[in-house]
C-alpha cells in the first residue's frame, strides 16, 4: 500500500530517532516512493555537509566579564570542599562514556567490526589498535599511513584507504549506508540489489551486487570504478548504470565509460559538463566511440538536448542496430519505455 | 544524581555552583562555552560581537538562576533552552536577519586551527558555514543544536519548546535546504 509521503520524518529516520514500528512504515514507503527516496538522499547529503561546521572557541574575554559579575565571597570559594572536583572529573568521564553510549543506543542497527590494516585509523576520537567496532553516526578516519577494513553486517566488507573520512549512517539489515566525506573505499558486497549505499557530496553509489572502488573529495569530485557486477550512481533524479570494467566520474553529469575505451574519449567524458577546457567534448566522444561505448552514448542521450541528442542517437544507430520497437522520434523524446527497451538490448554488449 | 541526556553528572557540581563556588562554575563554563559560542556565532552569521554577548548572557542567566534548577529537567535541556531563547531574543532586535555583509563575514570566518588542507576544502567549509547561516532561524537553530551537542530529538524538542515531530520536520527541511544551496554553490563553481 502506498502511504503518505514521509518527508517530515526523514531526518529522524536517518538519525535513528523513530520508533521501530514507525521506522518500518517509513522504510516500506521509501521502497515504493522514488520522490521520498530522492529527498532522503538529499537530506543525508545536507547532514554530511553540516559535518563541515567546526567548533569555534569562545573568546577568553567572555569569562573575564562573567568573573567580574560573579556574586560570591572569594574566601568561601577557597574554603569550599574540593570534593566536587573529583566528582566533576568523574562526571566528565561519565559524560564521555555516556556520549559513546548514547551514540550506540540511538544507532538504528548493529555495530560493525573494524579491523586495523595499517597505521592508526580512528573511530571518533579512539584509535583502533587491533579490532574495534563502529556504529551508526560514527566516523572512521585514516591518515596518510593508515588503512582499515569494516565488516558490513553479513553482506560484505569495505576497505578504507589512507586519508579517508567515512561515516556509518545506517547499519540495519535492510539498509547499510555510509557517507564518504573524502578519500577512497573499496566495497566488496554480496547481497541483493539496493541494500548497500554510499553517499558522497555529489550523489549516491547504490550496490546492485558487486565490487567497486569509490573516491571522492569534499566537493563530490571523484570516480566510481566497478570491478565486478553493477553499481548505480544516482543523483538529482539521474541514474548512471556502471558495469564491471567501467568507471563513472561522480561530478558533472555522471557519464560512465569503459576503462578500455580510447583515452581521448575518457578525457572528453571527464571534461563534459565540468570544464570548458576542451573545445567540444561531445565531438570527441562521438568520433572516438566504439560499439561497446554505447554505454557512454546511452547515458549521454538524456544529458544533452536538441541537435546534440540527435547526433548521439545517430552515432549509436551507426554503431549498433537499433532494436525493433525503438524509434528515433521516441528515443529523442526520452520516452521511458523506449529507452528501457533499448537499454535491455544494449546490456548484452556492455 | 542529575540526569544529563543519559549521562550522569554529580549534583555536587550543581550544588557547588548554587552555593557560589566560582571554580565549579568555571568548570561548567569550560565544559559548555565552545558549544554555546559556536551555536551563537553560526546563528548570527559570524558576528563575533553578538555571539560573545549571547554567550555571556546565557552564562549570566545560568549563574543567576541556577538556584532554581531542581533537576526536574535535564541540565543540558535547561541550558540549551537558555541558548535558544537568547539567540531568538537577540535575533528579534537585529534585522534584517542576513545581509550581504554577514554573508561575506561568514564566508571568511576562519576555522580555529584550521585543518583545511587545500583551497577546495576551505571553500567548501566556508560555503557550508554561509549556507547554514542563511537558513531560516527556526531551521538554523535546530540544525546547530543537532551538531554542537549530542541531544536526542526529545531533548531538542524541550529546548526548542516544540514537539518532536516539529524538530524532525525542521531538521528534514533544514538539511534539505542546506543540500540544495550547496548544490547551487557547487553548480556555480563548475
Amino acid at each position: 500500500m502506498f502511504t503518505r509521503h514521509v518527508s517530515r520524518q526523514l531526518a529522524a529516520h536517518l538519525d535513528g530517532q523513530l520508533a521501530p514500528s514507525k521506522a518500518r512504515q517509513v522504510e516500506l514507503h521509501l521502497q515504493q516512493c522514488p520522490r521520498c527516496r530522492a529527498e532522503r538522499d538529499e537530506i543525508s547529503r545536507g547532514m554530511a555537509m553540516a559535518e563541515h561546521l567546526p567548533s569555534v572557541e569562545a573568546p577568553a574575554a567572555i569569562w573575564s566579564s562573567l568573573e567580574r559579575a560573579f556574586p560570591g565571597n572569594p574566601s568561601r570559594q577557597v574554603s569550599a570542599p574540593p570534593r566536587w572536583r573529583w566528582a566533576f572529573a568523574a562526571a566528565l568521564m561519565v559524560v564521555l562514556a555516556g556520549s559513546a553510549y548514547w551514540r550506540f543506543v540511538r544507532a538504528p542497527g548493529l555495530q560493525w567490526e573494524v579491523t586495523r590494516v595499517d597505521g592508526a585509523p580512528s573511530v571518533g576520537t579512539k584509535a583502533i589498535r587491533g579490532a574495534g567496532h563502529i556504529g551508526a553516526g560514527e566516523w572512521i578516519e585514516t591518515d596518510a599511513r593508515s588503512r582499515a577494513t569494516i565488516q558490513v553486517g553479513q553482506i560484505g566488507s569495505v576497505e578504507v584507504a589512507p586519508n579517508t573520512r567515512l561515516r556509518v549512517v545506517a547499519t540495519r539489515p535492510d539498509e547499510h549506508r555510509l557517507t564518504l566525506a573524502r578519500g577512497e573505499i573499496r566495497a566488496t558486497i554480496s547481497a541483493p540489489p539496493r541494500l548497500f549505499f554510499v553517499d558522497t557530496a555529489s550523489g549516491t553509489a547504490v550496490d546492485l551486487g558487486c565490487e567497486y572502488t569509490l573516491t571522492s573529495d569534499e566537493t563530490g569530485a571523484g570516480l566510481l570504478r566497478v570491478l565486478r557486477g553493477w553499481v548505480s550512481f544516482e543523483r538529482q533524479g539521474l541514474e548512471s548504470l556502471v558495469p564491471a570494467g567501467a568507471s563513472c566520474p561522480t561530478r558533472g553529469p555522471g557519464i560512465p565509460y569503459f576503462d578500455d575505451a580510447p583515452e581521448e574519449l575518457k578525457r572528453a567524458v571527464d571534461a563534459f559538463g565540468v570544464t570548458k577546457t576542451l573545445d567540444d567534448p561531445l565531438n570527441i566522444i562521438l568520433s572516438e566511440s566504439r560499439a561497446r561505448d554505447t554505454l557512454t552514448l546511452f547515458h549521454l542521450l538524456s544529458r544533452v538536448d536538441g541537435s546534440d541528442r540527435a547526433r548521439v542517437f545517430d552515432r549509436m544507430a551507426a554503431l549498433t542496430p537499433v532494436p525493433a520497437g525503438v524509434s528515433r522520434e521516441q528515443a529523442l523524446r526520452l520516452d521511458p519505455e523506449t529507452l528501457e527497451r533499448w537499454k535491455d538490448t544494449l546490456l548484452l554488449t556492455w | 544524581m542529575v540526569r544529563l541526556s543519559g549521562r550522569e553528572i554529580s549534583t555536587e557540581v550543581i550544588e557547588s555552583c548554587r552555593s557560589g563556588d566560582r571554580d565549579a562554575f568555571r568548570a561548567l563554563y569550560d565544559l559548555y562555552k565552545d558549544r554555546v559560542y559556536s551555536i551563537a556565532i553560526y546563528f548570527f552569521h559570524g558576528d563575533a560581537a553578538v555571539a560573545s554577548d549571547v554567550t555571556q548572557q546565557v552564562f549570566l542567566k545560568l549563574m543567576t538562576t541556577i538556584h532554581q534548577f531542581r533537576g526536574e529537567a535535564e541540565f543540558s535541556t535547561w541550558l540549551y533552552r537558555l541558548v535558544v531563547n537568547a539567540c531568538l531574543d537577540a535575533a528579534r532586535s537585529r534585522k534584517p536577519d542576513f545581509s550581504l555583509h554577514d554573508r561575506a563575514r561568514m564566508e571568511t570566518l576562519a576555522a580555529p586551527g584550521s585543518q583545511e588542507e587545500d583551497y577546495a576544502r576551505a571553500q567548501l567549509a566556508s560555503s557550508v558555514r554561509a549556507a547554514v547561516s542563511a537558513l531560516p532561524p527556526k531551521f538554523r537553530i535546530a540544525v546547530l543544536l543537532r551538531y554542537f551537542d549530542d541531544l536526542s530529538y526529545d531533548q531538542m524538542a524541550k529546548a526548542l519548546n516544540c514537539s518532536m515531530g516539529t524538530v524532525a520536520s525542521r531538521l528534514s527541511r533544514g538539511h534539505k535546504i542546506l543540500a540544495e544551496r550547496m548544490k547551487a554553490v557547487r553548480g556555480t563553481q563548475v
